[in-house]
């Protein structure tokens, strides 16, 4: 698996975006931007050279599972994997989100253990 | 009745009586005419919404109380360890320094090799502690984001609440001038307020406890959902 894959951390937090960065850097993944909502984020992702996505929810202008779907909606970038990281915890979010197409779904607040375990348990499924 | 009773004692006593009778009236119209417009109804939902509201901040107050107690806990188990290096490193420092101001016999000089190896085998292990602390307090500051969406959907109840409370207040306006403006003010509010209402209500921001129907209240628990819906 190659650590200097580049990731799109998205959140309209900028203490997550950092915390998220930190946390990936601690991980060996130093190759990350930021975006601060679902339409910034499809910005930049369209632009291409993504190979992960980390997206919270609940964000201004486009909200991550309306982001996830338009991801999922276009050729060149639905096969890109995403890990939702969000306060939302009701169980009808998590079956969107899975239905929508997630990879993952990381419930705040969580601990460093829980997103270096979700990450590679996504990256064994895509074979990676 | 009493009232005219003081009536007969004293002049004053009159005009008195006569306005507290004229207040009850109108006390008595107001809630009527408010129960007729559906107003007492509006002023209920503000008043409903109040506990809503503290509910939440209840959830900001211990949040940032649970974030910067998790921070300086990490601190203070940082702190021994970061002193420690400090000073076995200054001791041994002192030691070689005196050592070489007046080379002394082997095998005291052994002994001081042996403590400074020893040294410098803890100092890797007590840096990774003081990592791990370090890691501690930056995750502890997830606080941050959970309180700001709380207090964003707070806002949310508090404009519906001077939503109801301004309806009330613009049918105890009189027509004109400034009941138009009053109205034109809760148009433009409502106009704010139904975007923000037709937006998902699967967007509803961090649950305030963990308990309750349809709620998931940690990881374990997403992930047991997730392997029964066979993802």
């Amino acid at each position: 698996m190659d650590k200097g894959m580049s990731i799109l951390v998205v959140d309209d937090f900028p203490t997550m975006r950092r915390i998220v960065r930190s946390l990936l850097k601690e991980l060996g993944f130093t190759n990350v931007e930021e975006a601060e909502d679902g339409q910034e984020a499809l910005g930049k992702l369209k632009d291409g050279g993504f190979e992960f996505v980390v997206s919270d929810w609940n964000m201004p202008n486009l909200d991550g599972l309306e982001m996830l779907k338009q991801i999922r909606a276009d050729d060149g970038m639905k096969a890109l994997p995403v890990l939702m990281v969000t306060a939302e915890a009701k169980k009808e979010n998590i079956v969107a989100a899975a239905q929508a197409g997630a990879n993952g779904y990381i419930v705040k607040p969580f601990t460093a253990a829980t997103l270096e375990e979700k990450l590679n348990k996504i990256f064994e499924k895509l074979g990676k | 009745m009493s009232g005219e009773a003081r009536q007969a004692v004293a002049p004053e006593g009159v005009h008195g009586d006569d306005l507290v009778v004229r207040i009850g009236q109108l006390t008595r119209m107001l809630r009527d005419s408010m129960r007729e417009l559906g107003l007492d109804k509006e002023v209920e939902k503000a008043a409903e919404a109040i506990p809503d509201a503290r509910a939440r901040l209840n959830y900001v107050a211990s949040m940032t109380e649970q974030a910067a107690d998790r921070a300086l806990n990490a601190v203070d188990r940082a702190q021994p360890l970061q002193t420690e290096i400090e000073t076995r490193a200054e001791t041994l420092d002192q030691q070689w320094r005196t050592w070489f101001e007046n080379p002394m016999e082997l095998d005291q000089a052994r002994q001081l090799v042996n403590d400074t190896r020893g040294y410098l085998a803890a100092v890797p292990e007590m840096a990774r502690d003081t990592s791990k602390e370090l890691l501690e307090i930056m995750m502890a500051q997830d606080f941050q984001d959970l309180t700001g969406q709380v207090i964003k959907k707070m806002m949310e109840v508090i404009l519906e609440v001077e939503n109801q409370l301004l309806q009330v207040l613009l049918e105890s306006v009189p027509e004109g001038e400034e009941r138009d403006a009053l109205r034109q003010r809760m148009e433009d509010r409502n106009a704010a307020d139904t975007r923000k209402r037709e937006e998902a209500s699967l967007v509803n921001g961090p649950q305030l406890t963990a308990e309750g129907d349809g709620i998931v209240s940690n990881q374990d628990q997403v992930d047991d959902l997730l392997d029964e819906l066979g993802f």
